[in-house]
């Protein structure tokens, strides 16, 4: 009886110490564009006629702050801006915002929003749809 | 035989409707902060975003963005915040403050389970339960300045206040209850905010008027 149990202790050593002299070999690909990648970066950009890359932050800040968002950070140099929220009425999860705004020829800004729930990436296309909808109403419209 | 009467058995198990009752309220209560909201529910207009914009801006007559900015973190210096983030560019600040967040109502509590507890009525043992209850808060303030015309004549201050409450530790029998669980909460008391920009308009000696 007890043969077979030494062979299967000597067997799980053999294995264990394989695995640390083979640790696993990560794939070619692993940095590599992908087409989810692609697809989610087109959901998640927009671009929009606007010259001023101040004005287009303040309107990203002002439909953040429409959606209820809270602003946590804004660099101006570099366009960025970034907040969250409570996932109210649950207080354990938080939606996670970072927009950043670069010009894109001489009249318009490219807006990218890439947004995490619960430390998981949106990938709805339809959110960003609608987040961009406020950001556009933000633009163009709420201002007097 | 049965030792106790009958007017005695029926006593106990209303006692233990009673407590189960208040066992199912809590596991209600505490069932409501699990609530996994769907993402594309924050990403839309409600019809209270209106509501909470008019309650967190007022507009004001004047060019001098920056000078707006500065007495907004003047203000919450007054208030007793620490401001830990300003982008003047974009009219933003962030500004903090501690305050302890110990009531009354949850100490009263406690001391009522724990009570319970060591009669042994609640899992029909001697287990003591002394419940977390809130101990510290950071009060945050994040507001936002910008001109609202072309001509930048006229501007807006927009400041959300929000909390994080920490809990301390406790003890489920045996079992500790760390410290540190936290929960974060929007403050929506318009009398906030209206102290706030009462104290706005006359450190700039300006009306602020609603939107």
């Amino acid at each position: 009886m007890r043969t077979p149990l030494r062979s299967a202790v000597w067997l799980a050593t053999a294995f264990a110490l394989a695995e640390c002299a083979n640790p696993p070999v990560p794939p070619p690909n692993l940095l590599a564009p992908t087409e989810e990648q692609a697809a989610l970066r087109a959901m998640q950009t927009r671009t929009f006629e606007v010259a001023d890359r101040t004005q287009a932050m303040r309107g990203v800040i002002a439909a953040l702050q429409d959606l209820g968002f809270i602003i946590e950070r804004a660099n101006d140099a570099l366009g960025l801006v970034t907040a969250a929220r409570f996932a109210e009425p649950g207080y354990n999860d938080m939606v996670g915002v970072t927009v950043i705004v670069r010009p894109q020829g001489a009249d318009k800004m490219e807006i990218r929003v890439n947004a995490i729930y619960d430390n998981k990436p949106i990938t709805d296309a339809n959110i960003y749809q609608n987040f961009f909808a406020t950001l556009e109403h933000s633009l163009f419209i709420g201002r007097t | 035989m049965p030792t106790t009467t009958r007017s005695s058995e029926l006593r106990v198990p209303g006692l233990l409707r009673s407590l189960l009752a208040a066992a199912a309220a809590l596991c209600l209560a505490l069932a409501t902060g699990c609530v996994h909201t769907p993402a594309a529910a924050f990403f839309q207009l409600t019809p209270e975003s209106a509501q909470h914009r008019a309650a967190e801006t007022r507009q004001f007559e004047t060019s001098e963005g920056d000078e707006l900015l500065s007495a907004s973190a003047a203000v919450l210096q007054d208030l007793g915040f620490q401001v830990v983030e300003s982008v003047r560019e974009v009219g933003f600040l962030r500004a903090v403050k501690e305050r302890t967040a110990r009531e009354y109502t949850p100490e009263i509590w406690r001391g009522l389970l724990l009570a319970i507890s060591s009669f042994g009525l609640i899992s029909g043992q001697n287990t003591l339960i002394w419940m977390p209850v809130d101990l510290q808060q950071q009060i945050d303030a994040s507001l936002v300045s910008r001109p609202i015309d072309t001509e930048g004549a006229r501007h807006e201050v927009r400041i959300l206040f929000y909390r994080v409450v920490w809990k301390g530790d406790g003890y489920a029998g045996s079992s500790y209850i760390p410290p540190g669980q936290q929960r974060m909460e929007s403050i929506r008391d318009p009398r906030i905010y209206q102290l706030f920009f009462a104290k706005l308009s006359k450190a700039i000696f300006l009306e602020a008027h609603k939107i």
